[in-house]
């Protein structure tokens, strides 16, 4: 990035536009505007947001369960004794535990896989957490995997390899159902959506 | 007169990625531009009208809106979602492979129709009766020639002798076969079998929907797919990652180069 329109006198202002420009989104005037906000800042708070962001990069770890991210390994979820260890639910990543969560309705453990399998982006099997997930089901203490990644191509993609890996294991694959959002209309709805709503229909 | 702020185009989406708090860059090649990127701004939303239309592998009709860097997805209607074509893990990686190819292949503000046709052609030949294999290698074949990339199969590239009925070589970067007496200063070459010619030959001939079942071994099925797939990637200058997903599904190996 061409840093001549910043003072030379500076360079930590033009480091900071710099790293700044790193994060995803951010644009070169975005980077700057950032950086000057920090710089108005009371002390306190521009310290505490590089403390925030020193402590996720020194602390946050994977759970050696669930590969969810946290600062303690199993994380809380994966330590609650009130949870079903039979049921595993595997998302796309911990944003997905978190939308699961605020619905009460699911009791038992997760898998986050960091990922979906996406030849075209360069994202294969062995880049996810799904080995880790293999290699949890072999315990034999599982009964049923649900598998809650997005109802996209790759998401179908990634469900469909999972459930060819454990073809012939004594294990209950469920996915999440699929069809019309609520809020949503028929008129704006894909071919797909439609067709699986109406192959999910059920009765009143 | 400044053009129009919107354009309608027929495409086939290639793939997408986050954009945005909730929006998609989509990259999908049109008819009569060539490969476009555009925003759907919301398209990750559930309630989104645009939601489950810009999937990979759909051919839809698009409306666009000219912006200042990328343009935005205004509406979508799709044409064909290639519903068979998504029902499992092979022909969905089939799939992929050819989205794929066209990305790779496919040039931004230029338009190739017979690429755009030849795509579609190829979506709708993978999950039909004959299976995937042939389809896709006549596809392989006929992406070299719409891209003027048409590899020589009845002379030597070297000596320009007609080839006799045998045993030949096949070099990538000379762009064809080669006979056994000319060697040419060049680290890629292949082997290729009499069967295999004719098969190239039978490829170039046909188009992947119309290309009639043929009974081929597995040993040729091999040769012909990793002939096709080097020099496929010696133009791309990368490896093909759907296809390495593939035979990764089927522990497959990579094919036999000599120098």
């Amino acid at each position: 990035m061409s840093m001549g329109h910043l003072p030379a006198a500076s360079p930590s202002l033009a480091r900071l536009v710099q790293e700044l420009h790193k994060l995803p989104g951010i644009g070169p005037k975005s980077a700057q505007r950032l950086a000057y906000h920090l710089i108005r800042l009371p002390e306190d708070e521009a310290l505490a947001l590089a403390d925030a962001i020193t402590s996720v990069k020194r602390n946050v770890i994977f759970c050696q369960d669930c590969q969810n991210l946290t600062d303690i390994s199993p994380c809380s979820i994966c330590q609650e004794p009130r949870r079903n260890r039979g049921q595993i639910c595997v998302v796309e990543d911990p944003l997905d535990v978190m939308a699961l969560e605020r619905t009460h309705c699911y009791d038992g453990l997760y898998h986050v896989l960091h990922g979906v399998i996406s030849p075209l982006n360069g994202v294969t099997a062995h880049d996810l957490k799904l080995n880790d997930l293999f290699k949890r089901l072999e315990s034999g203490t599982v009964e049923e995997l649900v598998i809650a990644t997005n109802p996209t191509l790759e998401g179908e993609a990634t469900s469909m390899y999972i459930r060819r890996h454990l073809e012939g294991r004594a294990i209950r694959i469920t996915h999440l159902a699929r069809g019309l959002p609520v809020g949503g209309s028929l008129e704006y709805s894909d071919d797909q959506t439609l067709r699986r709503a109406f192959q999910g229909r059920q009765e009143l | 007169m400044p053009p129009p702020l919107t354009y309608h185009c027929d495409a086939l989406i290639l793939k997408h990625i986050p954009f945005g708090e909730s929006g998609l860059l989509t990259t999908f090649y049109t008819a009569d531009r060539g490969k476009v990127r555009a925003v759907a701004k919301g398209a990750r939303r559930s309630n989104s009208k645009l939601v489950g239309h810009l999937e990979p592998l759909t051919q839809a009709r698009l409306t666009l809106r000219r912006g200042r860097n990328l343009d935005d997805v205004e509406q979508v209607q799709v044409i064909e979602s290639f519903g068979a074509l998504k029902e499992d893990l092979d022909s969905i990686t089939n799939g992929f492979y050819v989205a794929e190819l066209v990305d790779g292949f496919g040039s931004e503000n230029g338009a190739n129709h017979p690429l755009y046709q030849l795509a579609v052609e190829t979506l709708h030949a993978v999950s039909g009766d004959t299976g995937p294999y042939l389809p896709l290698r006549c596809f392989d074949l006929q992406l070299l020639n719409v891209s003027g990339l048409k590899p020589e199969l009845y002379r030597c590239v070297e000596c320009r002798r007609e080839l006799e009925p045998a045993c030949h070589r096949f070099s990538p970067a000379l762009g064809g076969t080669l006979c056994l007496d000319c060697h040419p200063a060049d680290a890629l070459v292949m082997p290729l079998s009499l069967q295999g010619v004719k098969v190239l030959r039978l490829l170039d001939r046909s188009s992947p929907g119309s290309i009639h079942p043929l009974r081929m071994s597995e040993n040729l099925k091999r040769e012909v797919r990793g002939l096709l797939e080097v020099t496929l990637e010696y133009w791309l200058d990368f490896q093909i990652r759907s296809n390495s997903f593939l035979k990764e599904l089927h522990r497959e190996s990579r094919p036999a180069v000599y120098t």
